[in-house]
């Protein structure tokens, strides 16, 4: 965050190329998430309540809070990531926001939908939901970052006082 | 805020914070659920137990474990500290004892999961201390990221720097 604060155009400029492959990190991690995903046929509403709701015996509590762990850190720290490079973009701050307030919602509905498909014993399709929002709004920080940072130059001043 | 060239980060900030607070949440409950909430519990969990049909915890699977937390905990504490050290929201003594706390804790509580199975049973008590450090710390940091982000009490200061937005313009 240090260099998107205060380190001025020409700071942003050298961070362009790690930025760049970060990107393409993030976009990566986002489509293995939504392969395994799909492995566990995670997007139909039926492969969601199969997955927790094996032949009548719900997951166990200790199995979904270890998905809640791991998630968080992976949803916390590409939303943080990517919509701190944001901040430097071109889109507008109300934009910005109320994509990382999608964004954020999501995710957090992503994590603990598996609880409500278990309490409800069904209702797969908000598991569903939550998670094609949720990567959604992840891949368009991914792309608008791109974007921003893909340009070379056009840097038009930090105007910071 | 301290800085209000930090402004525009306040939503990537309080998402991260409030991300750190699931963590830490998610956390105490798998620790409270797997391993116990006592000495003779935690020692158990590592050692097996001939009456529960419990099996000692293997090599692999203690690393299985400490691999990703050896990445995953320094990552999140920097990030945060980093922050919160921009912002200068702390002294320097507290920050440097929160660092401590906190980096101390990660690194005693996953050497403490070997230890307890392979060196001595009794230093589980160290595995529920290291554990307790560290999620008082990681609420610490997120605290910190909410004290020093979130809009509350704050008076207008009119627009926002456009600094940091204007850069990639």
């Amino acid at each position: 965050m240090r260099f998107l604060v205060s380190g001025g155009p020409e700071a942003i400029a050298r961070a362009r190329a790690p930025v760049r492959v970060l990107l393409v990190f993030g976009a990566l991690a986002l489509a293995a998430l939504a392969a395994q995903r799909v492995l566990q046929g995670g997007l139909s509403p039926a492969g969601v309540e199969a997955h927790y709701l094996a032949v009548g015996q719900p997951m166990p509590a200790a199995a979904l809070w270890e998905e809640v762990h791991a998630g968080a850190f992976l949803y916390g720290f590409l939303l943080f990531v990517l919509a701190s490079l944001l901040v430097v973009s071109p889109v507008p701050a109300r934009a910005r926001t109320a994509l990382l307030a999608v964004a954020f919602v999501a995710t957090l509905a992503d994590l603990f939908a598996p609880f409500a498909v278990i309490a409800a014993g069904g209702g797969g399709g908000l598991r569903v939901a939550t998670f094609v929002l949720a990567a959604g709004a992840l891949a368009a920080h991914v792309a608008v970052a791109a974007v921003a940072f893909g340009r070379n130059g056009g840097n038009g001043g930090n105007g910071r006082g | 805020m301290v800085d209000p060239r930090l402004t525009p980060f306040r939503g990537p900030a309080l998402a991260f914070a409030a991300y750190l607070a699931v963590q830490a949440g998610s956390a105490a409950v798998l620790f409270a659920s797997k391993l116990g909430t006592t000495p003779g519990q935690v020692a158990e969990f590592y050692l097996g137990s001939e009456e529960r049909f419990a099996a000692p915890r293997s090599l692999p699977g203690l690393l299985e474990v400490a691999v990703p937390h050896l990445l995953a905990v320094p990552l999140v504490l920097f990030a945060a500290a980093h922050v919160v050290g921009y912002a200068r929201a702390l002294g320097r003594r507290g920050f440097v004892a929160l660092l401590a706390t906190s980096f101390g804790s990660a690194a005693a509580g996953i050497a403490a999961g070997f230890l307890v199975r392979f060196v001595a049973p009794e230093l589980a008590w160290l595995k529920l201390v290291a554990f307790a450090g560290l999620e008082a710390s990681l609420l610490a940091w997120a605290g910190l990221l909410f004290a020093i982000f979130a809009p509350f009490g704050e008076r207008s200061r009119g627009s926002a720097p456009q600094g940091a937005g204007a850069a990639l313009r």
